[in-house]
């Protein structure tokens, strides 16, 4: 069988078992998703040896669905099946307790299967339609719980604004095909010219949308609505790594002015969300916040023409960040909720929980020798290499900073407080998954040499780099940890807490429009019905005064004509008197005239 | 032309013009049945003038009279049964009463 | 001829005027017999014309008839001996119009056309009887047929008109 059809069909088999069987939905899930990694780890070896391999399908004439197997697919179809497999098995006991497994672990197969064959698409149709099916079981899955109040709009709202987002994706795509006459992502990738220049800005319109950048950031925050594990997946290693995956593989063929817009709007997100994430009073919607920034980071980073960078640490955050929700979703169990004055001191009720995500924090800090270190400072070395070196460079160096600041914060408010926990179920299980994701994110930083090799690129080095990017984020944790976030941001608190909305948001700036375009549709509708009712009510009318006419004229006609028959007849009634004596004058009479005429006749001839 | 002749068709005519007159103008039942009478008694004479005049050697002019005076006799039977008829019937024969068939 | 021509003058004339009085009289029974005597006229008139046989037959009917007839009058009248003088007419003068009408067309006719010469050679008495006789069984036998049957016919026919129908409730009193 082949390899790249079993990384996508395993989860997608396992999850239309479940929903035939439903039972063993955890168990089912697991197996699943392990198959599928057994095969993306077959996968990786392959491309570790320089085996390539292709899957191609019938599709629409001359495009027919590729799915490949290069170096750079086979990576990422191996971190979404890890990662997807570790999400499980924490999921197996944060979901213990909760009665709709069986819906929950078929959506989470069925993003994974969707995930897998967009990072193995060869073809942008089948990217396209895998691109759909992430957004899908987003909404599906963020509106778990949608009998919850403010749950069901915040999976709308995050649909809403990726597909919008989406649109970029599908004008680029119908570009690109147009220009290069096949769908083959390969071919597309050496487009050059204006087209290159419009098709790289759609992109990035829908990289924005999918990867929570400003000003489309919204959405994530809102999206942690949905349960942990959902988070940690989706909303931390995959989906939102959708945006920057795109970017990654057309990075070949974006031009110099696509590559500058790149960058600066991963820069003024960084600041943005950074300054949004000091401000935060949740753990999940700051962990949202931090997620953004890193995206930030990756776009900088493509931005600065190093893709290879924006990998790594793609690679490296997927695994940090889903261990830091998975520590939250711990927390949350925990004190039963994820408000910031819910969890202060919740760090001390699990110890051990506190130590995983305290050095997954640390990773994403950019400390060394975890991973986070490595790809930070290859961001910022190709930061300072880029053709604007000056600002990407402040923007990367901000992130920094920033990330130290709030990660810091959140260990002081986890940590600082009293114990009081109780028991969870399902620990046993969480915490198995928690523990290999923090393993993972902390010794990933070891395997990147093998990773550069086998891609056949080289990270940028910079010795100024390194220093700068340690000392900004031993500065920045330093800030977080003891000096509160509110005073860091000072006036710029209530703005920050609201998201930055700028002139009133996207309430004003497209909800409200869009009402009153509504209202006025409505308003031409009931002049468009008056005017159709207006058209009957003619037609009526007419009808009435034809029928008028035939009751009064012609009816009128026949009934006079009748009348006066019945006059006539009426009249001669009197003739019939019933009187013999006036029947036999009657009789005499016409006997006489009778006879007159005889007479007459006989005469005359 | 004999002057016979003339003299009993001119009786007959008198004889119609006077039946006519009482049929017509009387209301009893009886009586306009006697105008009846001298009617056919008139149309008796004129034939009786004509075969004694014109054609004496034909019996079938008297033929012709002896039917007319059965005729008189069924006319007056069949009439006079249903006087009694109405008579029991309305209690009097006045032909004024008699509208029932009144159109 | 001029006895005949008196007797039939003489005659007819009684005839027509007994037929006025008919109608001029109040007297029911007067009627009858003015009818009576009108009819008898005609009898005899037909005497003079030397038709014995109907002459006869005539006389001897109409006084049988008459008599009914006056029986009837008293049956039946409001008023037989007119002592009310009512004058029971309607319509007086249309059938006047009508009756005069008539007889001025009747006697136009009888003048105007011309009816040929007249006939002087009468069989007689005897011989008229015999031919009628013969008329009668042999062409006419027919119309002698037919006018018994007819007669039948009426005396059936008066007589169902004029019995009283008798119900069987009534006869058993329920």
């Amino acid at each position: 069988m082949n390899l790249i059809a079993a990384a996508i069909l395993a989860p997608l088999s396992t999850m239309a078992l479940i929903l035939l069987l439903r039972r063993w939905p955890a168990a089912l899930a697991l197996l699943g998703a392990t198959a599928g990694l057994l095969a993306s780890i077959a996968l990786l070896t392959n491309a570790f040896n320089g085996l390539t391999d292709a899957l191609i399908l019938p599709g629409l004439p001359n495009m027919p669905l590729r799915l490949v197997s290069t170096p750079l697919s086979a990576l990422l179809s191996t971190l979404v099946a890890t990662i997807s497999t570790l999400v499980l098995v924490y999921a197996v006991g944060y979901m213990k307790q909760d009665g709709e497994k069986v819906r929950f672990f078929a959506t989470m197969l069925l993003f994974v299967s969707a995930m897998q064959t967009l990072v193995l698409a060869g073809d942008w149709i089948l990217l396209l339609g895998a691109w759909e099916l992430i957004g899908l079981s987003s909404y599906l899955l963020i509106g778990f719980w949608y009998r919850r109040p403010g749950v069901s709009s915040a999976a709308t709202r995050a649909f809403l604004v990726t597909r919008s987002a989406d649109l970029g994706l599908y004008i680029a795509v119908f570009i690109l095909i147009a220009n290069a006459g096949t769908s083959d992502i390969a071919a597309t990738l050496h487009t050059g010219g204006h087209v290159a220049v419009v098709a790289g800005l759609l992109l990035l319109v829908a990289a924005m949308g999918k990867s929570a950048q400003t000003p489309l950031h919204d959405w994530l925050q809102r999206a942690m609505a949905g349960p942990t594990p959902v988070s940690a997946l989706l909303h931390s290693a995959t989906l939102v790594a959708a945006g920057a995956i795109l970017l990654i593989r057309t990075a070949p063929m974006l031009p110099p002015p696509v590559l500058l817009a790149i960058g600066i709007v991963g820069g003024v997100t960084t600041v943005v969300t950074g300054l949004i994430a000091l401000g935060e009073r949740d753990l999940k919607r700051l962990l949202a916040a931090s997620t953004s920034i890193q995206y930030g980071l990756m776009l900088m980073a493509v931005g600065a023409g190093a893709p290879l960078a924006a990998l790594l640490h793609l690679i490296a955050h997927a695994a940090i960040k889903s261990s830091l929700f998975l520590g939250a979703g711990v927390f949350q169990h925990s004190r039963e909720s994820t408000g910031f004055t819910d969890l202060e001191g919740a760090g001390r009720d699990r110890p051990r929980i506190f130590f995983g995500f305290a050095l997954a924090a640390l990773a994403l800090a950019g400390i060394p020798p975890l991973s986070g270190f490595f790809s930070k400072d290859a961001i910022i070395a190709a930061a300072l290499a880029a053709p604007h070196a000056p600002v990407l460079a402040s923007f990367a160096l901000a992130g920094t900073v920033l990330t130290g600041a709030y990660m810091a914060r959140a260990l002081r408010i986890l940590w600082r407080g009293k114990s009081a926990g109780r028991p969870i179920a399902g620990l046993g299980w969480m915490a198995a998954g928690l523990a290999g994701l923090v393993i993972l994110g902390a010794v990933l930083g070891a395997a990147f040499p093998s990773i550069e090799t086998v891609l056949n690129a080289r990270l940028p080095e910079n010795t100024l780099a390194q220093i700068l990017g340690l000392s900004a984020a031993l500065g920045g944790l330093t800030l977080g940890w003891f000096i509160p976030g509110q005073r860091l941001l000072g006036g710029l608190l209530p703005w920050a807490q609201r998201g930055f909305a700028i002139a009133g948001g996207f309430d004003n700036w497209i909800v409200r429009p869009a009402f009153a375009m509504a209202r006025a549709c409505a308003r031409l509708e009931r002049v468009l019905n008056e005017g159709v009712l207006a058209v009957g009510r003619l037609g009526l009318s007419i009808g009435r005064m034809t029928r008028k006419g035939d009751d009064q004229g012609i009816d009128g006609l026949i009934y006079s004509l009748v009348r006066g028959t019945i006059r006539l007849g009426n009249n001669a009634r009197a003739l019939q008197s019933g009187l013999i004596h006036r029947e036999m004058a009657l009789t005499a009479v016409g006997t006489a005239l009778i006879l007159t005429a005889l007479l007459i006749a006989l005469l005359a001839y | 032309m004999g002057i016979e002749l003339l003299l009993a068709l001119i009786t007959g005519a008198a004889l119609f013009g006077v039946g006519i007159y009482g049929a017509l103008s009387q209301t009893n039942l009886v009586m306009i049945m006697m105008g009846v009478e001298l009617i056919l008694a008139g149309a008796m004479v004129n034939l009786v003038a004509f075969w004694r005049f014109l054609h004496p050697d034909i019996p079938a002019g008297q033929m012709f009279v002896l039917i007319i005076i059965t005729v008189m006799a069924i006319e007056m039977a069949v009439g006079f049964g249903v006087a009694i008829a109405r008579f029991r019937a309305k209690g009097s024969v006045e032909m004024e009463e008699a509208a029932e068939l009144k159109g | 001829m001029s006895a005949q021509m008196f007797f039939i003058g003489f005659f007819g004339l009684a005839a027509v005027w007994f037929g006025i009085v008919v109608f001029r009289t109040f007297s029911m029974v007067r009627s009858a017999l003015a009818l009576l005597f009108s009819q008898t006229a005609l009898g005899a008139m037909f005497l003079s014309m030397q038709a014995e046989f109907l002459g006869v037959l005539q006389i001897m009917m109409m006084a049988t008839e008459m008599s009914i007839m006056a029986i009837f009058m008293v049956m039946f009248m409001m008023d037989p001996g007119g002592l009310g003088e009512m004058d029971m007419t309607h319509q007086k003068r249309l059938s006047l119009i009508a009756g005069l009408v008539s007889f001025v067309g009747a006697v136009a006719v009888a003048v105007f056309a011309d009816w040929g010469p007249a006939a002087s050679v009468v069989p007689d008495a005897a011989q008229q009887t015999v031919d009628l006789g013969l008329e009668l069984l042999g062409r006419s036998m027919l119309i002698f047929e037919t006018a018994g049957i007819t007669i039948l016919t009426a005396m059936i026919a008066a007589t169902a008109v004029a019995i009283q129908s008798v119900t069987r409730s009534n006869e058993h009193g329920h």
